[in-house]
Protein backbone atom coordinates (compact mmCIF):
# COMPACT_ATOMS: atom_id res chain seq x y z
CA UNK A 1 0.00 0.00 0.00
CA UNK A 2 1.66 3.58 -1.05
CA UNK A 3 0.56 6.73 0.82
CA UNK A 4 -1.80 8.84 -1.16
CA UNK A 5 0.00 11.28 -3.85
CA UNK A 6 -1.00 14.80 -2.19
CA UNK A 7 -1.22 15.80 1.49
CA UNK A 8 -1.36 19.13 2.56
CA UNK A 9 -1.96 20.89 6.46
CA UNK A 10 -2.84 23.88 7.46
CA UNK A 11 -2.32 24.16 11.73
CA UNK A 12 -2.69 26.73 14.04
CA UNK A 13 -0.75 26.32 17.80
CA UNK A 14 -1.33 28.44 20.57
CA UNK A 15 0.10 28.14 23.62
CA UNK A 16 -2.35 29.57 26.42
CA UNK A 17 -1.63 31.09 29.89
CA UNK A 18 -5.26 29.98 30.97
CA UNK A 19 -5.01 32.37 34.77
CA UNK A 20 -4.03 35.54 32.50
CA UNK A 21 -6.28 34.63 29.43
CA UNK A 22 -3.71 35.04 27.03
CA UNK A 23 -1.57 33.47 24.22
CA UNK A 24 2.08 33.09 25.10
CA UNK A 25 3.16 31.73 22.00
CA UNK A 26 1.59 31.20 18.79
CA UNK A 27 2.45 29.44 15.69
CA UNK A 28 0.98 28.92 12.19
CA UNK A 29 2.38 25.95 9.64
CA UNK A 30 1.33 25.17 6.86
CA UNK A 31 2.26 23.29 3.74
CA UNK A 32 1.84 20.72 1.04
CA UNK A 33 3.23 17.22 0.05
CA UNK A 34 3.67 15.50 -3.29
CA UNK A 35 4.73 11.94 -3.49
CA UNK A 36 5.94 9.72 -6.23
CA UNK A 37 7.00 6.48 -5.13
CA UNK A 38 10.03 7.07 -2.26
CA UNK A 39 10.23 10.93 -2.96
CA UNK A 40 8.37 13.29 -0.83
CA UNK A 41 8.49 17.24 -2.50
CA UNK A 42 7.53 19.45 0.17
CA UNK A 43 6.70 22.97 0.60
CA UNK A 44 5.56 25.62 2.59
CA UNK A 45 2.45 26.57 0.35
CA UNK A 46 -1.09 27.18 2.17
CA UNK A 47 -4.15 26.01 0.65
CA UNK A 48 -7.06 28.39 1.04
CA UNK A 49 -9.54 26.32 2.09
CA UNK A 50 -7.99 24.37 4.55
CA UNK A 51 -6.62 27.78 5.61
CA UNK A 52 -10.38 28.96 6.14
CA UNK A 53 -11.40 25.72 8.23
CA UNK A 54 -8.45 26.15 10.75
CA UNK A 55 -8.73 29.20 11.34
CA UNK A 56 -12.49 28.39 12.03
CA UNK A 57 -11.65 25.53 14.09
CA UNK A 58 -9.26 28.07 16.03
CA UNK A 59 -11.90 30.65 16.63
CA UNK A 60 -14.01 27.00 18.27
CA UNK A 61 -10.74 26.52 20.17
CA UNK A 62 -10.46 30.05 21.64
CA UNK A 63 -14.15 30.25 22.77
CA UNK A 64 -13.76 27.13 24.75
CA UNK A 65 -10.85 28.20 26.51
CA UNK A 66 -12.47 31.33 27.75
CA UNK A 67 -14.47 28.96 30.20
CA UNK A 68 -11.05 27.72 31.72
CA UNK A 69 -9.48 29.68 34.90
CA UNK A 70 -5.99 28.20 35.99
CA UNK A 71 -3.25 26.91 34.49
CA UNK A 72 -1.76 26.32 30.94
CA UNK A 73 -3.36 25.07 27.94
CA UNK A 74 -1.53 24.28 24.27
CA UNK A 75 -4.56 24.42 21.83
CA UNK A 76 -3.80 22.89 18.17
CA UNK A 77 -6.60 23.20 15.42
CA UNK A 78 -5.10 21.08 12.11
CA UNK A 79 -6.82 21.08 8.92
CA UNK A 80 -5.55 18.13 6.19
CA UNK A 81 -6.52 17.43 2.69
CA UNK A 82 -4.93 13.67 1.98
CA UNK A 83 -6.06 13.25 -1.82
CA UNK A 84 -9.60 14.52 -2.14
CA UNK A 85 -10.42 13.74 1.85
CA UNK A 86 -10.35 16.66 3.85
CA UNK A 87 -10.65 16.65 7.67
CA UNK A 88 -10.16 18.85 10.50
CA UNK A 89 -9.04 18.20 13.95
CA UNK A 90 -8.19 20.34 17.35
CA UNK A 91 -6.20 19.04 20.16
CA UNK A 92 -5.63 20.56 23.95
CA UNK A 93 -3.03 19.90 26.34
CA UNK A 94 -3.86 21.18 29.32
CA UNK A 95 -1.92 21.44 32.51
CA UNK A 96 -2.81 22.38 36.25
CA UNK A 97 -0.18 21.97 38.80
CA UNK A 98 2.09 18.83 37.74
CA UNK A 99 -1.13 17.32 36.37
CA UNK A 100 -1.95 16.90 31.83
CA UNK A 101 -4.35 16.01 30.20
CA UNK A 102 -4.27 15.55 26.20
CA UNK A 103 -7.88 16.00 24.66
CA UNK A 104 -10.44 16.52 21.93
CA UNK A 105 -12.36 19.80 21.72
CA UNK A 106 -15.58 17.66 22.49
CA UNK A 107 -14.53 16.66 25.37
CA UNK A 108 -12.60 19.61 26.54
CA UNK A 109 -14.98 21.16 29.67
CA UNK A 110 -15.63 17.55 30.91
CA UNK A 111 -11.88 16.55 30.73
CA UNK A 112 -10.47 19.80 32.19
CA UNK A 113 -12.87 19.79 35.07
CA UNK A 114 -11.70 15.84 36.22
CA UNK A 115 -8.10 17.70 35.89
CA UNK A 116 -8.87 20.29 38.08
CA UNK A 117 -10.67 17.87 40.42
CA UNK A 118 -7.80 15.56 40.15
CA UNK A 119 -4.89 18.45 41.02
CA UNK A 120 -6.86 19.54 44.03
CA UNK A 121 -6.23 16.48 46.11
CA UNK A 122 -2.27 16.32 47.83
CA UNK A 123 -0.44 13.36 47.03
CA UNK A 124 0.07 12.03 50.42
CA UNK A 125 1.70 8.42 50.42
CA UNK A 126 3.66 6.22 48.30
CA UNK A 127 2.52 3.13 46.71
CA UNK A 128 4.31 -0.18 45.39
CA UNK A 129 1.98 -1.63 42.20
CA UNK A 130 3.64 -4.78 42.63
CA UNK A 131 2.20 -5.10 46.24
CA UNK A 132 -1.77 -4.77 45.42
CA UNK A 133 -3.73 -5.01 42.23
CA UNK A 134 -4.10 -2.39 39.80
CA UNK A 135 -7.20 -0.98 38.74
CA UNK A 136 -7.05 1.15 35.37
CA UNK A 137 -9.90 3.42 36.04
CA UNK A 138 -10.96 6.38 33.53
CA UNK A 139 -10.32 4.31 30.47
CA UNK A 140 -6.55 4.56 31.52
CA UNK A 141 -5.91 0.65 30.60
CA UNK A 142 -5.99 2.03 26.70
CA UNK A 143 -2.88 3.62 27.36
CA UNK A 144 -1.00 0.30 28.88
CA UNK A 145 -2.18 -1.50 25.92
CA UNK A 146 -1.00 1.35 23.43
CA UNK A 147 2.43 0.93 24.37
CA UNK A 148 2.30 -3.27 25.11
CA UNK A 149 0.45 -4.04 22.33
CA UNK A 150 -0.18 -0.91 19.86
CA UNK A 151 3.59 -0.30 19.70
CA UNK A 152 4.89 -3.62 19.87
CA UNK A 153 2.46 -4.21 16.85
CA UNK A 154 3.85 -1.49 15.09
CA UNK A 155 6.91 -2.27 15.18
CA UNK A 156 6.17 -5.89 14.22
CA UNK A 157 6.86 -7.71 17.34
CA UNK A 158 5.76 -11.31 17.89
CA UNK A 159 2.55 -11.60 19.64
CA UNK A 160 1.81 -13.20 23.23
CA UNK A 161 -0.18 -15.06 24.95
CA UNK A 162 -2.71 -12.43 25.70
CA UNK A 163 -6.24 -13.44 27.72
CA UNK A 164 -8.91 -14.56 25.31
CA UNK A 165 -11.57 -12.57 27.03
CA UNK A 166 -10.08 -9.23 25.95
CA UNK A 167 -9.16 -7.04 22.92
CA UNK A 168 -7.25 -4.36 21.62
CA UNK A 169 -8.31 -2.36 18.25
CA UNK A 170 -6.84 0.42 16.51
CA UNK A 171 -9.56 2.36 14.36
CA UNK A 172 -9.24 4.62 11.36
CA UNK A 173 -10.61 5.49 8.26
CA UNK A 174 -8.53 3.05 6.90
CA UNK A 175 -9.92 0.19 8.69
CA UNK A 176 -9.48 -1.38 12.12
CA UNK A 177 -6.78 -3.35 13.49
CA UNK A 178 -6.25 -6.27 16.25
CA UNK A 179 -3.45 -4.62 18.03
CA UNK A 180 -3.11 -8.18 20.15
CA UNK A 181 -2.57 -10.38 17.23
CA UNK A 182 0.79 -8.19 16.17
CA UNK A 183 -1.74 -6.33 13.00
CA UNK A 184 0.03 -3.05 12.30
CA UNK A 185 -2.57 0.18 12.47
CA UNK A 186 -3.42 0.66 8.82
CA UNK A 187 -3.89 4.29 8.94
CA UNK A 188 -0.49 6.06 7.35
CA UNK A 189 -0.19 9.36 9.30
CA UNK A 190 2.48 12.80 9.75
CA UNK A 191 2.44 15.09 12.05
CA UNK A 192 3.07 17.91 9.70
CA UNK A 193 4.36 18.34 5.46
CA UNK A 194 7.76 17.90 6.08
CA UNK A 195 7.02 14.66 7.81
CA UNK A 196 7.67 11.16 6.33
CA UNK A 197 4.08 8.95 6.99
CA UNK A 198 4.12 6.52 9.12
CA UNK A 199 1.95 3.68 10.49
CA UNK A 200 0.63 4.88 13.74
CA UNK A 201 -2.23 4.49 15.73
CA UNK A 202 -5.66 7.06 15.51
CA UNK A 203 -7.93 5.39 17.69
CA UNK A 204 -7.28 2.27 20.84
CA UNK A 205 -10.25 1.02 21.87
CA UNK A 206 -10.46 -2.38 24.44
CA UNK A 207 -12.95 -4.66 25.03
CA UNK A 208 -13.33 -7.39 27.33
CA UNK A 209 -16.01 -10.13 27.82
CA UNK A 210 -15.24 -10.07 31.32
CA UNK A 211 -16.91 -8.75 34.22
CA UNK A 212 -14.31 -9.27 37.14
CA UNK A 213 -15.14 -8.32 40.69
CA UNK A 214 -13.78 -5.31 42.18
CA UNK A 215 -10.93 -6.01 44.75
CA UNK A 216 -11.09 -4.60 47.77
CA UNK A 217 -7.63 -3.35 48.32
CA UNK A 218 -6.33 -1.71 45.33
CA UNK A 219 -4.51 1.17 43.87
CA UNK A 220 -6.89 2.67 40.99
CA UNK A 221 -4.55 4.55 38.10
CA UNK A 222 -6.52 8.10 37.53
CA UNK A 223 -4.02 9.65 35.15
CA UNK A 224 -0.99 8.56 33.14
CA UNK A 225 1.24 12.02 32.30
CA UNK A 226 3.16 9.25 29.59
CA UNK A 227 4.67 6.20 28.53
CA UNK A 228 7.27 4.43 26.45
CA UNK A 229 7.75 1.04 24.74
CA UNK A 230 11.20 0.04 24.38
CA UNK A 231 11.25 -1.94 20.66
CA UNK A 232 14.99 -3.89 21.49
CA UNK A 233 14.23 -5.29 25.19
CA UNK A 234 9.92 -5.10 24.47
CA UNK A 235 9.92 -3.18 27.87
CA UNK A 236 7.42 -1.03 28.32
CA UNK A 237 7.45 2.45 31.32
CA UNK A 238 4.04 4.18 32.06
CA UNK A 239 4.50 7.18 34.10
CA UNK A 240 1.20 7.27 36.75
CA UNK A 241 0.69 11.07 37.95
CA UNK A 242 -2.32 10.36 39.92
CA UNK A 243 -4.21 7.18 41.03
CA UNK A 244 -5.12 6.75 44.66
CA UNK A 245 -4.63 3.50 47.10
CA UNK A 246 -8.08 1.70 48.35
CA UNK A 247 -8.20 -0.26 50.94
CA UNK A 248 -11.39 -0.93 51.99
CA UNK A 249 -12.89 1.83 52.45
CA UNK A 250 -10.21 4.29 53.11
CA UNK A 251 -8.63 6.39 49.29
CA UNK A 252 -5.09 7.71 49.81
CA UNK A 253 -3.70 10.10 46.48
CA UNK A 254 -0.62 8.21 46.44
CA UNK A 255 2.68 9.81 44.90
CA UNK A 256 3.32 9.74 41.40
CA UNK A 257 5.24 6.51 40.23
CA UNK A 258 6.34 4.38 37.13
CA UNK A 259 5.25 0.98 36.02
CA UNK A 260 8.09 -0.68 34.32
CA UNK A 261 7.56 -4.18 32.63
CA UNK A 262 7.81 -5.97 29.73
CA UNK A 263 5.18 -6.71 27.34
CA UNK A 264 4.77 -9.92 28.31
CA UNK A 265 4.59 -9.38 32.11
CA UNK A 266 2.06 -7.17 31.17
CA UNK A 267 -0.12 -9.63 29.36
CA UNK A 268 0.36 -12.16 31.87
CA UNK A 269 -0.76 -9.82 34.91
CA UNK A 270 -4.36 -9.07 32.91
CA UNK A 271 -6.82 -10.46 35.62
CA UNK A 272 -9.97 -9.02 34.38
CA UNK A 273 -12.16 -5.86 33.64
CA UNK A 274 -15.15 -4.16 34.63
CA UNK A 275 -17.77 -1.80 33.97
CA UNK A 276 -18.71 -0.07 30.45
CA UNK A 277 -15.65 1.04 28.00
CA UNK A 278 -14.65 4.86 28.90
CA UNK A 279 -13.13 7.33 26.91
CA UNK A 280 -9.90 8.40 28.23
CA UNK A 281 -8.70 12.20 27.60
CA UNK A 282 -6.31 11.17 24.94
CA UNK A 283 -2.77 10.47 24.63
CA UNK A 284 0.12 12.75 22.30
CA UNK A 285 1.82 9.77 21.16
CA UNK A 286 5.52 10.68 20.05
CA UNK A 287 7.52 8.28 17.61
CA UNK A 288 10.79 9.18 15.53
CA UNK A 289 10.22 12.78 15.71
CA UNK A 290 6.26 13.06 15.41
CA UNK A 291 3.32 14.36 17.72
CA UNK A 292 0.23 12.76 16.92
CA UNK A 293 -3.42 12.61 19.31
CA UNK A 294 -4.59 9.00 19.64
CA UNK A 295 -7.89 8.22 21.23
CA UNK A 296 -8.03 6.08 23.94
CA UNK A 297 -11.37 3.96 25.40
CA UNK A 298 -11.45 0.84 28.39
CA UNK A 299 -13.50 -0.25 30.61
CA UNK A 300 -11.32 -0.36 33.72
CA UNK A 301 -8.77 -2.99 33.56
CA UNK A 302 -7.61 -5.04 36.53
CA UNK A 303 -3.46 -6.11 36.52
CA UNK A 304 -2.10 -7.81 39.11
CA UNK A 305 1.74 -7.91 38.73
CA UNK A 306 2.27 -9.72 42.19
CA UNK B 1 10.07 46.13 21.34
CA UNK B 2 10.19 42.90 19.12
CA UNK B 3 12.68 40.97 17.59
CA UNK B 4 11.91 39.74 14.21
CA UNK B 5 14.41 36.73 12.56
CA UNK B 6 13.59 35.30 9.15
CA UNK B 7 15.04 32.19 7.58
CA UNK B 8 14.49 31.10 4.25
CA UNK B 9 15.37 26.87 4.15
CA UNK B 10 15.82 24.22 1.70
CA UNK B 11 16.81 20.18 2.51
CA UNK B 12 16.79 17.19 1.27
CA UNK B 13 16.09 14.32 3.94
CA UNK B 14 16.56 10.30 3.69
CA UNK B 15 13.96 9.59 6.52
CA UNK B 16 12.76 5.95 7.06
CA UNK B 17 13.14 4.96 3.50
CA UNK B 18 11.76 8.28 2.03
CA UNK B 19 13.65 10.87 0.09
CA UNK B 20 11.94 14.48 0.95
CA UNK B 21 13.14 17.58 -0.10
CA UNK B 22 11.94 20.63 1.87
CA UNK B 23 11.40 24.31 0.47
CA UNK B 24 10.24 26.82 3.21
CA UNK B 25 10.23 30.37 4.62
CA UNK B 26 9.35 31.81 7.78
CA UNK B 27 9.70 34.59 10.57
CA UNK B 28 9.19 34.67 13.98
CA UNK B 29 8.60 37.31 16.02
CA UNK B 30 9.05 37.47 19.57
CA UNK B 31 8.63 40.16 22.54
CA UNK B 32 9.48 39.87 26.29
CA UNK B 33 6.46 38.11 26.85
CA UNK B 34 5.35 36.07 23.41
CA UNK B 35 6.59 34.16 20.25
CA UNK B 36 4.31 34.02 16.99
CA UNK B 37 5.95 32.18 13.51
CA UNK B 38 4.04 31.73 10.39
CA UNK B 39 5.70 31.28 6.78
CA UNK B 40 6.64 33.78 4.53
CA UNK B 41 6.68 33.81 0.64
CA UNK B 42 10.27 32.29 -0.63
CA UNK B 43 12.18 35.30 -1.92
CA UNK B 44 15.47 34.06 -1.21
CA UNK B 45 17.63 32.28 -4.11
CA UNK B 46 19.17 29.69 -2.53
CA UNK B 47 21.88 27.17 -3.71
CA UNK B 48 20.44 23.88 -5.15
CA UNK B 49 21.03 20.63 -3.16
CA UNK B 50 22.41 17.73 -5.03
CA UNK B 51 20.13 14.87 -3.94
CA UNK B 52 22.34 12.54 -4.91
CA UNK B 53 25.02 12.96 -2.58
CA UNK B 54 22.29 12.10 0.46
CA UNK B 55 21.06 9.01 -2.02
CA UNK B 56 24.91 7.49 -2.09
CA UNK B 57 25.27 8.61 1.58
CA UNK B 58 22.46 6.19 2.39
CA UNK B 59 23.65 3.57 0.12
CA UNK B 60 27.14 3.35 1.65
CA UNK B 61 25.84 3.60 5.03
CA UNK B 62 23.62 1.02 4.40
CA UNK B 63 26.42 -1.12 2.68
CA UNK B 64 28.79 -0.85 6.02
CA UNK B 65 25.98 -1.59 7.94
CA UNK B 66 25.12 -5.16 7.16
CA UNK B 67 23.45 -8.43 8.81
CA UNK B 68 23.63 -9.55 11.14
CA UNK B 69 23.30 -5.83 12.43
CA UNK B 70 20.02 -3.71 11.28
CA UNK B 71 19.44 -0.53 10.48
CA UNK B 72 16.78 0.70 13.14
CA UNK B 73 16.58 4.38 12.11
CA UNK B 74 18.69 6.21 9.48
CA UNK B 75 18.32 9.85 8.56
CA UNK B 76 20.28 11.57 6.32
CA UNK B 77 20.13 15.26 5.68
CA UNK B 78 21.41 18.00 3.64
CA UNK B 79 20.78 21.64 3.97
CA UNK B 80 20.90 25.59 3.25
CA UNK B 81 19.68 28.45 4.58
CA UNK B 82 19.54 31.88 4.92
CA UNK B 83 18.83 33.72 8.33
CA UNK B 84 18.14 37.23 8.86
CA UNK B 85 17.56 39.26 12.42
CA UNK B 86 17.37 43.00 12.18
CA UNK B 87 19.77 44.20 9.23
CA UNK B 88 22.25 41.39 9.92
CA UNK B 89 21.77 38.28 7.00
CA UNK B 90 23.90 35.02 7.01
CA UNK B 91 24.05 31.76 5.41
CA UNK B 92 24.62 28.34 6.31
CA UNK B 93 25.08 24.84 4.93
CA UNK B 94 24.71 21.76 7.13
CA UNK B 95 25.13 18.11 6.77
CA UNK B 96 23.90 15.69 9.15
CA UNK B 97 23.64 11.64 9.67
CA UNK B 98 21.41 10.46 12.94
CA UNK B 99 21.82 6.37 12.63
CA UNK B 100 20.79 3.84 15.11
CA UNK B 101 22.53 0.75 14.70
CA UNK B 102 21.10 -2.61 16.57
CA UNK B 103 22.72 -5.93 17.22
CA UNK B 104 20.80 -8.29 19.21
CA UNK B 105 19.82 -5.99 22.36
CA UNK B 106 22.45 -3.38 21.52
CA UNK B 107 21.50 -0.29 19.79
CA UNK B 108 24.39 1.66 19.01
CA UNK B 109 23.72 5.85 18.54
CA UNK B 110 25.68 7.77 15.74
CA UNK B 111 25.27 11.45 14.90
CA UNK B 112 27.53 13.13 12.64
CA UNK B 113 28.28 16.76 10.87
CA UNK B 114 29.21 15.22 7.96
CA UNK B 115 28.98 12.19 5.76
CA UNK B 116 31.90 10.30 6.99
CA UNK B 117 31.34 6.49 6.19
CA UNK B 118 34.58 5.28 7.71
CA UNK B 119 33.16 6.56 11.32
CA UNK B 120 30.50 4.40 11.13
CA UNK B 121 31.86 1.72 9.49
CA UNK B 122 34.60 2.00 12.51
CA UNK B 123 31.43 1.21 14.69
CA UNK B 124 29.36 -0.96 12.92
CA UNK B 125 32.73 -3.04 12.82
CA UNK B 126 33.26 -3.15 16.77
CA UNK B 127 29.58 -3.90 17.23
CA UNK B 128 29.24 -6.93 15.31
CA UNK B 129 31.79 -8.24 17.88
CA UNK B 130 30.28 -7.30 20.96
CA UNK B 131 29.51 -9.98 24.07
CA UNK B 132 27.44 -9.40 27.18
CA UNK B 133 27.36 -6.34 29.73
CA UNK B 134 30.43 -6.03 31.58
CA UNK B 135 31.27 -3.98 34.70
CA UNK B 136 33.25 -0.36 33.13
CA UNK B 137 36.88 -0.53 33.79
CA UNK B 138 38.13 1.15 36.49
CA UNK B 139 40.35 3.34 34.02
CA UNK B 140 39.03 4.02 30.35
CA UNK B 141 39.40 5.95 27.01
CA UNK B 142 36.10 7.76 25.93
CA UNK B 143 36.46 8.51 22.01
CA UNK B 144 35.57 11.72 20.62
CA UNK B 145 32.03 10.94 19.67
CA UNK B 146 31.29 10.00 22.67
CA UNK B 147 32.95 12.56 24.84
CA UNK B 148 31.18 14.98 22.53
CA UNK B 149 27.74 14.12 23.65
CA UNK B 150 28.96 14.16 27.17
CA UNK B 151 29.68 17.71 27.28
CA UNK B 152 26.36 19.01 27.64
CA UNK B 153 26.00 17.35 30.82
CA UNK B 154 29.23 18.75 32.18
CA UNK B 155 28.05 22.31 32.12
CA UNK B 156 27.86 22.82 36.01
CA UNK B 157 29.67 20.10 36.76
CA UNK B 158 32.90 19.67 35.27
CA UNK B 159 35.73 18.32 37.98
CA UNK B 160 37.66 20.94 39.06
CA UNK B 161 40.67 19.88 36.79
CA UNK B 162 38.53 20.30 33.82
CA UNK B 163 37.59 23.72 32.09
CA UNK B 164 34.17 23.89 29.48
CA UNK B 165 34.96 26.76 26.97
CA UNK B 166 32.45 27.83 24.23
CA UNK B 167 34.56 27.96 21.14
CA UNK B 168 34.22 30.72 18.67
CA UNK B 169 32.73 30.59 15.36
CA UNK B 170 29.54 31.06 13.48
CA UNK B 171 26.26 33.33 14.36
CA UNK B 172 23.91 32.61 17.09
CA UNK B 173 19.92 33.05 16.64
CA UNK B 174 19.91 36.19 16.62
CA UNK B 175 22.97 37.18 15.07
CA UNK B 176 25.75 38.06 16.85
CA UNK B 177 28.52 35.83 16.22
CA UNK B 178 29.19 33.09 18.79
CA UNK B 179 32.95 34.23 20.78
CA UNK B 180 35.46 32.35 23.10
CA UNK B 181 33.69 31.76 26.74
CA UNK B 182 34.44 30.18 29.40
CA UNK B 183 30.97 27.99 31.20
CA UNK B 184 31.67 28.56 34.58
CA UNK B 185 28.37 28.24 35.08
CA UNK B 186 24.88 27.49 33.28
CA UNK B 187 24.45 31.07 32.13
CA UNK B 188 25.30 31.48 28.48
CA UNK B 189 25.99 34.43 26.09
CA UNK B 190 24.40 33.31 22.87
CA UNK B 191 20.94 32.00 21.83
CA UNK B 192 20.01 28.89 20.03
CA UNK B 193 17.16 28.89 17.27
CA UNK B 194 17.59 25.35 15.60
CA UNK B 195 14.35 26.44 13.40
CA UNK B 196 12.09 29.58 13.10
CA UNK B 197 8.84 27.71 15.05
CA UNK B 198 11.38 27.42 18.02
CA UNK B 199 11.58 30.17 20.64
CA UNK B 200 15.21 30.98 20.69
CA UNK B 201 16.91 29.72 24.49
CA UNK B 202 20.08 30.52 25.22
CA UNK B 203 22.75 27.76 25.36
CA UNK B 204 26.87 27.24 24.91
CA UNK B 205 27.89 26.63 21.26
CA UNK B 206 30.87 24.37 19.85
CA UNK B 207 31.12 23.28 23.96
CA UNK B 208 34.79 22.06 24.32
CA UNK B 209 36.74 20.81 27.78
CA UNK B 210 39.98 21.29 28.08
CA UNK B 211 42.24 19.65 30.72
CA UNK B 212 45.97 20.43 32.09
CA UNK B 213 46.50 17.20 31.32
CA UNK B 214 46.49 16.20 27.45
CA UNK B 215 48.19 12.67 27.55
CA UNK B 216 46.56 9.78 26.26
CA UNK B 217 47.59 6.08 27.61
CA UNK B 218 46.53 4.45 24.49
CA UNK B 219 46.50 1.13 26.29
CA UNK B 220 43.92 1.55 28.30
CA UNK B 221 40.24 0.00 27.08
CA UNK B 222 38.09 2.35 25.32
CA UNK B 223 34.59 3.86 24.60
CA UNK B 224 33.82 3.84 21.03
CA UNK B 225 29.86 4.51 20.80
CA UNK B 226 26.63 5.12 22.75
CA UNK B 227 24.39 2.71 22.91
CA UNK B 228 22.01 5.47 24.86
CA UNK B 229 22.04 8.66 24.99
CA UNK B 230 23.86 10.06 28.32
CA UNK B 231 22.18 10.14 31.48
CA UNK B 232 23.29 13.21 33.23
CA UNK B 233 26.87 12.15 33.94
CA UNK B 234 26.46 8.09 32.94
CA UNK B 235 27.30 6.78 29.76
CA UNK B 236 25.78 3.54 28.39
CA UNK B 237 28.47 2.63 26.12
CA UNK B 238 30.23 -0.02 23.63
CA UNK B 239 33.80 -0.54 25.11
CA UNK B 240 37.12 -1.71 22.77
CA UNK B 241 38.97 -3.70 25.25
CA UNK B 242 42.29 -5.90 23.27
CA UNK B 243 39.98 -8.44 21.29
CA UNK B 244 37.24 -7.77 23.43
CA UNK B 245 34.15 -5.70 22.68
CA UNK B 246 31.43 -5.47 25.46
CA UNK B 247 28.77 -3.06 26.73
CA UNK B 248 29.59 -0.85 29.83
CA UNK B 249 27.66 2.04 31.92
CA UNK B 250 30.52 4.13 32.80
CA UNK B 251 30.00 6.82 35.67
CA UNK B 252 31.85 9.75 35.08
CA UNK B 253 33.57 10.83 38.68
CA UNK B 254 36.89 12.11 37.55
CA UNK B 255 38.42 13.10 33.94
CA UNK B 256 42.29 12.51 34.40
CA UNK B 257 42.92 13.67 30.52
CA UNK B 258 41.98 15.19 27.23
CA UNK B 259 43.49 15.34 24.24
CA UNK B 260 43.80 18.56 22.30
CA UNK B 261 42.28 17.38 18.93
CA UNK B 262 38.62 18.12 18.72
CA UNK B 263 35.96 17.17 15.94
CA UNK B 264 32.56 18.63 15.81
CA UNK B 265 29.41 16.88 16.49
CA UNK B 266 26.28 17.95 16.07
CA UNK B 267 25.04 17.80 19.84
CA UNK B 268 22.53 20.52 21.09
CA UNK B 269 24.59 23.92 19.96
CA UNK B 270 27.68 21.77 19.23
CA UNK B 271 29.96 19.93 20.82
CA UNK B 272 33.72 19.73 19.94
CA UNK B 273 34.50 15.94 21.39
CA UNK B 274 38.35 15.02 22.06
CA UNK B 275 39.88 11.71 23.19
CA UNK B 276 39.33 11.63 27.37
CA UNK B 277 40.97 9.36 29.74
CA UNK B 278 38.63 8.64 32.67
Amino acid sequence: MTAPSHFAIVTRDELWSLDRHTVLESRLIHGSAEQHGNRIDARDDSDDELRRLCDAECDRLREALKGLREGRARAVASATRVGGNVTTTSTISATVLDLSVATTLPHLAPDYEMLVDLASVKPTVDTDYARLPVVWRNGSGAVLLHEAAGHAAEHGHAQLAWPRWLSATDESEDGASNLLAGEAPRALRRQSFADVPLRRMTNVVIGSDSDSPLPDSRIEVLLVAGGRYEPLSGMVSLFVSAADEIDGGKSSRVRPFMILESRASIAAAMRGALGPVRRYPGVICSREGQELFVGSYAPDLITDFR
Amino acid sequence: MSEIYRKFGRTVRYDGGMFLRVEEAGQATETEQTFSCQPIARTVDLPDIEPDVVARTVRSIESVVSAPLTIERLVVSEGVAEHEFNDRRWQETTRRIHLSIVFGSLRALVDLAEFDIDAISFVAEALVRAGEQRRAPARIRIASNVSAALLPSLAGLAPPNVRLWQTAGGIDGKGEPVADHEIASTTYPNWYRPSYRTRPVRAPFNLRATCDVNAIDEDLPRAIALLAPPAGLSLRVLCVDAGDVYPATVRVARIDAIATATHWYPYAAGSFGAEMML
